[in-house]
C-alpha cells in the first residue's frame, strides 16, 4: 500500500492557478491528457482518505517537470502525478513493454553485449513491425544504438587520488549508448587534474518512474543513495552527465525517498557542465581550449530546466574561442524517456517534436548540442544535424591545443 | 388580488427540521406547504459539523439526547443512505484531560447502549496519521458524517413528489388570526415583491434561530438562545472517521470528515440576531489553538474558509450560561394553544441535525391529533432515494475523478446526467475542478427560479474547494448566459452575489496559502472581469 498512501502534503498549497497546465507540453500538445494540475495536486486531494482514483491518461505525462519549474506555490508537481503512475499500474497492471522499457538498465547490458546483432536488428524493417504487434513499441521510432565495448568494459577506477574527487554517474545511456560521452567526461576531468572514480551504481531510476515503477524505482533510488554517500562523506563530488539523472538526484530522490540521507546527497550532485562552471568561478579550470569556429544550437534538455541551474552548457561552451552557440529554446523534444518508443505514443512524439525539428531547421548551425541521450535520439530522427554532448566538444577543444602551448 | 394557496398545514422554514415536518405530514396524507425566507439549508442547517451523532457525546450530561442520538443515528443510515457516509468516530483522551471521565463515560455509553470499543493507540495513530500521537485511549464509536445539503434536498424532494409544495425564498411577513386561532400566513417573494396568502389552520414554526422572530408574528412571547458557533473547513480531508476529544464537550473538539474536506469547530457564544453571522478572528485563533490537543499543526494547516450558524436552543428556565454548553440538545415542541392560548400555532425547536427526524415525528404526531388524522408515522422506515448511482456512467468518457462523484452523488438525477453526458460535448466540461463537477451535473440540478449560484453550490457543491469559485462561478455564470438560463443581469448579480459570500468566509482565515488564493480571486473577478459592487461585468 505504500505507493498509494504516500504522504506529500505540497498539494495544500496548490492555488489552482494553472500555470503548471499551460506550461505542460503534453497539454500544449493534446486534450486528451487531464494536465498536470488535475493528475497531481487535485487527484491528490481528492484522494487523501478517501477512495483510490486511477485515472489511466497519467499514462501520457512524461514525468519532464515543467510543471515543477512553473509552480508559484513549490507544489511537487512531478512527484504527485509519479504517484498517480503507481497507482495506475498498481490498478492496472503493467505492460510487458513498459517493464522492459522501464528496464533500461538490463537492456543495456543485453544489448551492448550482442551489439552489432542488436544494432542491425533494430534497422530491420519486418523485425521492427513484429516488435510493434508484439511488444508496442512503434516500428519507426529509431532506437539509439548499444556498443560492445560499454563504458564499464573501458573504465573502472573505483578511487581518485586528486585532491578535487569527482565520483562520476554514468548512467544508463553513456555506459551502454555513448561511452564516447562518459570517456570525454573523464578526459575533460583530466584536462582539469581531477581523478575520477566510478561508483557502483544501478539505473538512476527515472524510467521506472516513468512507468509506474515506483517500488523498483526507490529501491535503485536506496541503492545509489547508500553507495554515493560513501564517497560524498570522503570528501566526493558525484558528478553526471545525464541530465535526467541529475534531476533525480537532486530532487526526486529527496521528493520520493523523504530521507535526510537523500537530502544530504543531493547537495553533492553536479551537472558536468555545471561543475565545470563552478571550477571556472572559482579560477580552478583550465580555458586553454583551442578554437572551434562553429556555430551551433543548444537544446535544452527539460530535466536540466526543471535543475533551476541556468544554462551550464552554454556557459562553459562559449569559452570556447571561436565557439558561437545559440540556445534554440524550443520546448520539449517529444521523445521524453521511454515514452516516444512507445507505439500509442509515438503520434504524440512526433507532434511534441515538432517547433524543435523546425527550430533546428530554422537556425541551420553547424551541428546541434544538447546533454539528453533521449533528447538527442529524438533530434536524431527528426533532423539532419549531427548531435553532440558538450563534453564530447570540450574534449576535443582540450585536445586541439597544441602540445606546446 | 393577491394569489391564494389553500392547505391543512403550513411549516415555516426550509431546513432539514421543517423538511422533515414536511415529508411526515405528506407520508401521512396531510396536505401541506413550506415556506422558506431563502433556499433549502440557508441558516443553521448548512452551518454545521454534519455530524451525525452516535449520541456518545451526550452520555456523560445528556442521556435523553444521547439515546435519541443513537437511535435517529441508526435510522438515518437506512432511511436518508444517499447523504450518510457511515465513516465510524473515534473519541480520544488527549494528557491534559481528566482520566475519571473516561471511565464515566465509557459507562454512561453502556448505560444508554452506544457501542464503544477501545482501539490501541499505534492502531488509532495508524488509521489517522494526523491525530495527536500522545493520546492515551481511544475508543470507537459509531459516529458518521451527514451531508445536511443533500439530506435537505432529498428529503424535501421525496416530499414535493408526494404532492407537497415547496416556496423558497419566500419571507413570511404576516401570520393571521381569526380570533384565538391562526388562519393565514402572508409570504412576500424576496425577488420580485410578490405576495401571497397561505390559508391554513394550522402553523408549524420550524424556523431555527428564527423561531422568535415568526412568534412574534403570531403575537406569541418566544424566548430562544441563539447559541452561535464558529466552525472551519480544512482545505483537505484530514481524517478517515469522526475524531472527538474525550472529554466534557467543550469548544474544538471535533474534526469531522465531509467529502473533499474535513470540518473542525466549535464555538459557542450567545448572540442576539439570527441573521449574526459575523466572524472574529479571535475566536478562530482561540479555537485553533484548542484544536492542538487532537491535531496538533492544526494551527498551520490550510483552511479553506470559516463559517457560523446559530443553534436554536430552548429551555423553560432562564439560564445566564453564555457558552450554551449547559442547555440541552433536546427537542422543544410547544403546543401555543396550551402555552399561550392560540389554537393552530406549534414551534418545534432546539434538537439536532441528528434527531431531525424524531424532532419531525413528534411534531406530526401533535398535528394528526389536532386535525384527528389516525396515521402512525413511517419514516423510521420510509426510505428516501438514495445517491448511489454506481449502476450508471459505465460507457461515459469523463475523468474518473467525476465519475466518482457522480457514482456518489448522481442519485435520481442519474439517469440524466448520463444521457446528457453521453450525447453533448460539451455537457462534460468539468466547470468545477476542485469538485469535479460537470456542466451536465449543474444542468440537472439547478433548481427553478431566479439563476443563483449559492443555490447551485448547495445541489453540488460548486465552488465549495480551495479556490472558492474563482474559477467555476464565472465558467457556470457564462455558460448559463449563453444557453439562455439566465439573463446578463441575472448571472452579474449571482456573480457578486456569489463572490461577496466567498470572499467574507476566506477573508477570515486568510493567511499563507488562503491569502494568495483570495487575492487571486479578486483580482480576476474585480480586475480582469471587471466585477464590481454595482456596475456591470466584462462576464
Amino acid at each position: 500500500m505504500h505507493e498509494l498512501s504516500f504522504h506529500e502534503t505540497t498539494f495544500e498549497k496548490c492555488l489552482k492557478c494553472n500555470a503548471c497546465t499551460v506550461s505542460c507540453p503534453i497539454s500544449n500538445t493534446t486534450l486528451d491528457f487531464g494536465g498536470p494540475k488535475h493528475l497531481g495536486p487535485e487527484l491528490k486531494r481528492m484522494m487523501d482518505h478517501q477512495e483510490v482514483i486511477d485515472d489511466s491518461r497519467i499514462e501520457l505525462c512524461t514525468l519532464c517537470g515543467t510543471c515543477d519549474t512553473s509552480c508559484p506555490e513549490n507544489v511537487h508537481v512531478s512527484t504527485l502525478t509519479s504517484y498517480a503512475k503507481a497507482i495506475h499500474a498498481k490498478e492496472k497492471g503493467t505492460k510487458f513493454r513498459d517493464i522492459v522499457l522501464s528496464n533500461a538498465e538490463l537492456v543495456g547490458k543485453l544489448a551492448s553485449t550482442f551489439a552489432p546483432i542488436t544494432n542491425m536488428t533494430m534497422k530491420i524493417k519486418p523485425v521492427r513491425k513484429v516488435m510493434q504487434m508484439v511488444l508496442g513499441i512503434h516500428a519507426d521510432r529509431q532506437f539509439p544504438s548499444y556498443e560492445f565495448s560499454n563504458f564499464k568494459r573501458r573504465y573502472n577506477k573505483k578511487h581518485a587520488t586528486t585532491e578535487r574527487k569527482v565520483a562520476y554517474f554514468t548512467g544508463c545511456y553513456a555506459t551502454y549508448n555513448a561511452p564516447d560521452v562518459a570517456g570525454s567526461f573523464i578526459k575533460v576531468m583530466e584536462y582539469n587534474g581531477i581523478d575520477v572514480a566510478i561508483p557502483e551504481q544501478k539505473c538512476c531510476g527515472v524510467p521506472m518512474f516513468a512507468n509506474g515503477q515506483m517500488k523498483q524505482g526507490l529501491k535503485n533510488a536506496q541503492f545509489n543513495t547508500n553507495s554515493l554517500l560513501e564517497y560524498t562523506r570522503q570528501g566526493y563530488d558525484i558528478v553526471m552527465t545525464c541530465t535526467s539523472c541529475t534531476s533525480a538526484f537532486k530532487k526526486e530522490y529527496a521528493s520520493y525517498l523523504k530521507t535526510e540521507e537523500a537530502k544530504e546527497l543531493a547537495r553533492h550532485i553536479y551537472d558536468a557542465d555545471e561543475y565545470l562552471r563552478i571550477l571556472n568561478e572559482e579560477g580552478e579550470l583550465n580555458t586553454n581550449f583551442a578554437t572551434i569556429n562553429a556555430k551551433v544550437g543548444y537544446y535544452a534538455p527539460c530535466h536540466m530546466k526543471g535543475q533551476g541551474i541556468g544554462n551550464p552548457a552554454m556557459d562553459i561552451l562559449e569559452l570556447i574561442p571561436g565557439f558561437e552557440i545559440q540556445d534554440m529554446a524550443a520546448g520539449c523534444c517529444g521523445q521524453c524517456g521511454t515514452f516516444g518508443f512507445k507505439e500509442e505514443k509515438y503520434p504524440y512524439s512526433l507532434e511534441l517534436g515538432k517547433t524543435m525539428a523546425t527550430a533546428v531547421e530554422e537556425l541551420d548551425a553547424d551541428y546541434t548540442v544538447t546533454e539528453c541521450g533521449m533528447c538527442k535520439n529524438q533530434l536524431d530522427q527528426l533532423t539532419n544535424k549531427q548531435v553532440k554532448h558538450p563534453m564530447q566538444i570540450l574534449k576535443s577543444a582540450y585536445e586541439k591545443v597544441p602540445v606546446n602551448s | 388580488m393577491r394569489p391564494i394557496i389553500e392547505t391543512e398545514v403550513v411549516v415555516i422554514g426550509g431546513g432539514v427540521t421543517g423538511v422533515g415536518v414536511l415529508r411526515d405530514l405528506t407520508l401521512r396524507g396531510i396536505k401541506a406547504v413550506l415556506v422558506e425566507q431563502r433556499d433549502f439549508v440557508h441558516g443553521t442547517s448548512s452551518r454545521n459539523h454534519g455530524l451525525l451523532h452516535s449520541g456518545a457525546r451526550y452520555a456523560v450530561r445528556d442521556e435523553e439526547a444521547a439515546i435519541e442520538s443513537y437511535r435517529e443515528n441508526l435510522i438515518l443510515k437506512k432511511t436518508v443512505p444517499g447523504s450518510v457516509e457511515a465513516t465510524g468516530g473515534i473519541f480520544a483522551k488527549v494528557p491534559e484531560d481528566n482520566d475519571d471521565y473516561v471511565a464515566k463515560w465509557v459507562k454512561a455509553c453502556a448505560k444508554v447502549g452506544i457501542p464503544t470499543k477501545e482501539i490501541p493507540v499505534a492502531e488509532a495513530i495508524k488509521q489517522e496519521p494526523y491525530l495527536n500521537k500522545q493520546v492515551q485511549a481511544v475508543y470507537h464509536v459509531p459516529d458518521g458524517a451527514v451531508d445536511p445539503f443533500t439530506l435537505a434536498i432529498d428529503v424535501a424532494a421525496d416530499a414535493i413528489t408526494r404532492g407537497a409544495k415547496v416556496l423558497t425564498y419566500s419571507e413570511v411577513v404576516a401570520i393571521n388570526k381569526k380570533g384565538s386561532a391562526v388562519s393565514s400566513v402572508t409570504v412576500s417573494n424576496r425577488y420580485t415583491g410578490e405576495k401571497t396568502d397561505i390559508h391554513t389552520n394550522l402553523v408549524i414554526n420550524a424556523a431555527g434561530p428564527w423561531g422568535s422572530q415568526v412568534a412574534a408574528l403570531a403575537e406569541v412571547p418566544l424566548k430562544l438562545i441563539n447559541n452561535k458557533g464558529m466552525l472551519t473547513v480544512m482545505n483537505h480531508r484530514i481524517n478517515k472517521q469522526v475524531i472527538n476529544r474525550l472529554r466534557m464537550p467543550g469548544d474544538a473538539d471535533i474534526f469531522v470528515p465531509a467529502h473533499n474536506v474535513t470540518i473542525f469547530g466549535t464555538t459557542g457564544r450567545n448572540v442576539e440576531s439570527p441573521e449574526d453571522f459575523s466572524l472574529d478572528r479571535h475566536e478562530l485563533e482561540q479555537m485553533l489553538k484548542e484544536g492542538e490537543a487532537l491535531v496538533p499543526g492544526v494551527t498551520e494547516m490550510r483552511m479553506i474558509r470559516a463559517f457560523t450558524g446559530s443553534r436554536p436552543l430552548y429551555q423553560d428556565t432562564d439560564d445566564s450560561d453564555s457558552s450554551g454548553r449547559n442547555v440541552t440538545r433536546g427537542l422543544a415542541l410547544l403546543d401555543h394553544s396550551t402555552r399561550d392560548g392560540l389554537d393552530g400555532f406549534i414551534t418545534i425547536t432546539g434538537g439536532k441535525l441528528t434527531t431531525f427526524r424524531y424532532m419531525a415525528e413528534k411534531t406530526v404526531d401533535l398535528v394528526c391529533e389536532k386535525l384527528g388524522v389516525n396515521v402512525a408515522c413511517t419514516t423510521h422506515e420510509e426510505p428516501v432515494s438514495h445517491r448511489d448511482a454506481k449502476q450508471f456512467f459505465k460507457e461515459t468518457d469523463i475523468a474518473p475523478a467525476a465519475k466518482t462523484k457522480l457514482f456518489h452523488w448522481a442519485g435520481k438525477n442519474a439517469k440524466e446526467i448520463e444521457t446528457s453526458l453521453n450525447n453533448e460535448t460539451e455537457d462534460k466540461i468539468v466547470v468545477c475542478e476542485c469538485e469535479q463537477i460537470t456542466w451536465a451535473e449543474i444542468k440537472a440540478a439547478m433548481p427553478d427560479g431566479r439563476f443563483n449560484l449559492t443555490d447551485i453550490r448547495r445541489r453540488t457543491r460548486l465552488g465549495m474547494g480551495p479556490c472558492q469559485g474563482t474559477f467555476c462561478n464565472q465558467r457556470v455564470a457564462a455558460l448559463a448566459v449563453e444557453k439562455g438560463l439566465a439573463t446578463q443581469e441575472e448571472a452579474d448579480w449571482a456573480l457578486r452575489d456569489a463572490v461577496t459570500n466567498r470572499v467574507k468566509g476566506m477573508g477570515v482565515v486568510a493567511t499563507g496559502e488562503t491569502s494568495k488564493q483570495l487575492q487571486m480571486m479578486e483580482t480576476i473577478y474585480k480586475v480582469s472581469l471587471g466585477l464590481n459592487e454595482e456596475g456591470k461585468s466584462n462576464v
